[in-house]
This record gives C-alpha cells, structure tokens and sequence, in this order.
C-alpha cells in the first residue's frame, strides 16, 4: 500500500498539469458577443465549432431577442445543442444559421445552451 | 451416489458455467452437475466408486483443462496485487492527461470542407475517435476488450465487435438516407442513455481492478437463460455479445455520430446514406482498435494484471465523465469544465 501514495501524487501531478496546460491556451476568442437591435429585437450571434463562441454574451432585458447560432462544417458536439431554460433542444445542421426566439428576460437572467454530452456551453446575461 | 462440491478456477462468465456443467454431464459416472457463478464451485453427484475427492477433482480437471478451467478443494485464494496500482495508476494518468490535452488542441478545426464528401465523412471518424466521444465508445471498447482479455480471448470478440459496427453502420447509415428520418432521443431519453453508459463502463471499470472477487458476477454477457439453448457457448458469448454491442454504437450519445446521421438524412439514397456512415465508422476504426488490441502485446502475467488495472483505472475516469456530463446536459447541475 505504501507504494501507491507516491504514485498517486505522480498521477495528480501528470494530470493537474494536463489541466493547466490546457486551460491557459483555451482562450481563443472571449469577448463581447455581437449583439445588434434591429426593429425592437435584439440579434445574439454565437458561433457553435468545438465549443460556443463567445462563451459568454451580455444582454439587455426586457427585450424580446433572437439567438442567431451560427454552423460552420460543425460536426461535433455543439451541433446538438439543449437550452434548458427555453425547453429547446435539437440537432444544429452541419452548415448554416439557426434562429432561436427568447421572450423578453427579468433583469440578472442567465440562460445556458449546453451540448448534449454537456462539455462545451455558453450564457448570456441579461441585464 | 455421493455428492461432492469443487471450487472452479477459472470459470469467470456466465457461458462458463453452462460449459462447464455440460462438460460433465456426458461422464458416465455423473448423474447431476450444478455450476455456481457466485460461489465459483461446482457441485457433482455421482458414481465415483471409492475414489478420494482429490482423484476426482483431478480426474474431471483432465475434461476441463481444454477450456481453461480446473477442479480443486480448497477454495483459491483472491490476491488483488495492490502493489500493481503504483505502476498502474500513473499509466492511466498519463493516459488521461492525453485525452484532456487532446480536447484542447482544436481538433474540430481540421473539419473545413463545406461539401461533405465521402472524404470529409472519413475525417470527422477520425476526430470523433479523439474527442470527447472517446469518453464514450472507446470506454467501451477498452472495457469490453479488457475485459475479454482477461478471459483469455484477445482477438476474435473485438474482431467481431468491428465487423459488425461497420456493418451495421453501413445498413443504418443506408436506412436513415432511405427513409429520410432520424433516431433522436429527448431529454428524458438522453440523460438515461447517458446514466447507463456511466453505470456500465463503472462495473466493467471495477471489474477490470480485479480488487473485489464478488464483481465477477457482472461481466459482458447474456442472459443465461439464452445462452442455455444454444449450442457451442463459448462460442455464443464470444460472437453475439461482442457483435450487439458493435450494434448499440450507432445510437450511443456522440455528437459526431448524430450530426453525421443528420447528414446522413439530408442524402436521400439508401447507398449514399450507407456509404456516409460505413465511411464514418471506418475513420474511427484506427484509435479504437489500437483500444480493442492493445491486450495482444502483452504476454507475461504480471504485466497485464498492471495494463488491466490501467484500463480499469481509465474505463473508471470515463464513467465518471459520462455521469458529470449526462447530469451537466439535463442542467441539473451547472457546466464547470469547457473542455
């Protein structure tokens, strides 16, 4: 028994590292989403490709808004997206753009899209 | 008559103990056998004349040497080799620390082409076989090889498994394009498929440990009261389970795998449609059999107990991510890793 001790502390070091390597390089483009207003309605685009970009949107409430998800050659998990909050849940096509409506929000709403295997996901924030 | 009880070195799956029980059956001197999975003995009645018990167990030893299984007295000692886990578990960290380095790499990226061609199909199998689907149909494929490893079966059930996922992904992938619809869980459905998948690969993953004698009981197989009417067992267990679970691939959670079949559906042509997944399934063929033979190399019995408690280790890790990501994806708790 004694012997596994060290070689767990060998095993999290191996790991931990993995992690941390991989979670410095795993900004590629945070930033404010593009969110425009057109005819009283504000556009959320986000791109879905090996995650959701960018992660996080902010939005105003009160608006009635549409999600405009955007596919481009997106075959993996983010083209089987689930929204909760909005009871949606369906298979993006590989290529094109997906529109979603979203009611006017309370202020301080979050809603998360999630993948169906539920490791890549995105919030906006309304406020 | 008398009735003796032999403990069975072994017999370690379900099609053993029928095996076993119609091995013996045939004597002469043998009016009953009842074979016992849990206990790992067999019980013998019969006409043995004034034979001592050992003669007898070493007497039916000789009918059952030729698959693998022996007779004895005393019940064998389980050692679960702790002292293995020290080189075991740094391998499966290494191992996972490959899988979450790879998920960060942008391998997505790599799929550009606009037109999905056959090509393109190929490439995406490929991908799939590193992503996070790994999580799910390669946990599977190691668990299922490991496990049938460690029963001295290294190469045909995985062989089988593979015909018949590509096989079947060619007469799905056929059907889906023919028939222009898709086989698509809700929610509900998903988050239990999800909750199988971690459960099964988390008893195959303990299994593969080898730390707990009682896990036994739960390795790959059929029921027996299948297994029990049909000929050739051994046989039954080493084709039909391997080749249904190559089967239930097509519909396991992998968002490569249903974005290609709603590719798939936009084909319209049962041979297009066949073509698209058989091609699919064929690039992720490389990463999983290096999974499904990576137990031929070795040969020595002291390395495999560490590669089986390795594979155990990862299969375990998988499991877990499975469970974490099945609950993240119903929202029932919030996402806390973007891999």
């Amino acid at each position: 028994m004694k012997s596994i001790i060290p070689s767990i502390l060998v095993a999290i070091l191996i790991v931990g590292s993995a992690i941390a390597f991989s979670s410095k390089s795993a900004s590629p483009t945070t930033g404010r989403g593009e969110i425009r207003v057109v005819d009283g309605k504000q556009e959320i685009a986000i791109l879905a490709k090996g995650g959701y970009y960018p992660p996080m949107s902010l939005a105003k409430a009160g608006l009635p808004s549409v999600l405009k998800i955007k596919t481009s050659s997106t075959f993996d998990c983010s083209s089987a997206l689930s929204i909760p909050a909005l009871g949606y849940r369906d298979i993006l096509p590989n290529s094109g753009e997906t529109l979603i409506d979203i009611l006017p929000q309370e202020p301080s709403t979050v809603i998360t899209g999630i993948c169906a295997m539920g490791m890549y996901n995105f919030q906006i924030k309304f406020d | 008559m008398k009735t003796y009880t032999f403990h069975v070195v072994g017999m370690h799956c379900k099609a053993c103990v029928a095996l076993t029980e119609s091995e013996l059956k045939h004597l002469p001197e043998v009016r009953h056998v009842k074979a016992d999975l849990t206990s790992l003995s067999v019980e013998v009645g019969g006409d043995f004349g004034d034979k001592l018990p050992e003669h007898i167990a070493a007497d039916l030893s000789v009918i059952l040497k030729s698959h693998g299984y022996t007779l004895s007295l005393d019940r064998p000692k389980h050692i679960p080799k702790w002292r293995d886990f020290s080189v075991a578990i740094p391998i499966a960290a290494i191992f996972i620390a490959i899988f979450i380095l790879l998920q960060k790499l942008g391998v997505v990226n790599l799929i550009s082409d606009g037109n999905v061609g056959y090509g393109t199909a190929f490439i995406v199998g490929l991908v799939a076989s590193v992503s996070t689907c790994m999580a799910v149909v390669g946990g599977l494929v190691l668990s299922v090889s490991a496990n049938f490893a460690k029963g001295g079966s290294k190469f045909r059930p995985m062989l089988y498994f593979h015909s018949a996922r590509l096989v079947s992904f060619f007469i799905l992938g056929g059907v889906i394009g023919a028939l222009g619809s898709v086989f698509q869980l809700g929610a509900t459905g998903s988050l239990v498929l999800g909750l199988i998948v971690a459960f099964v690969l988390l008893l195959l993953g303990i299994n593969l440990l080898d730390i707990f004698p009682f896990m036994k009981k739960f390795q790959v197989s059929l029921p027996t009261f299948i297994t029990k009417h049909i000929h050739g067992l051994k046989e039954v267990n080493h084709i039909l389970t391997p080749a249904l679970l190559g089967v239930v691939t097509f519909f396991l959670p992998c968002g490569f795998t249903q974005s290609m079949q709603l590719y798939t559906l936009t084909t319209g042509d049962f041979l297009a449609g066949g073509l698209t997944m058989f091609i699919f399934a064929l690039g992720t063929l490389p990463i999983l059999a290096l999974l499904s033979f990576g137990f031929l190399g070795i040969h020595t019995k002291a390395r495999s107990s560490i590669f089986f408690k390795s594979a155990g280790l990862v299969v375990i890790f998988f499991a877990l991510f499975n469970l974490l990501n099945a609950l993240v994806a119903t929202g029932y708790i919030s996402p806390f890793f973007n891999l």
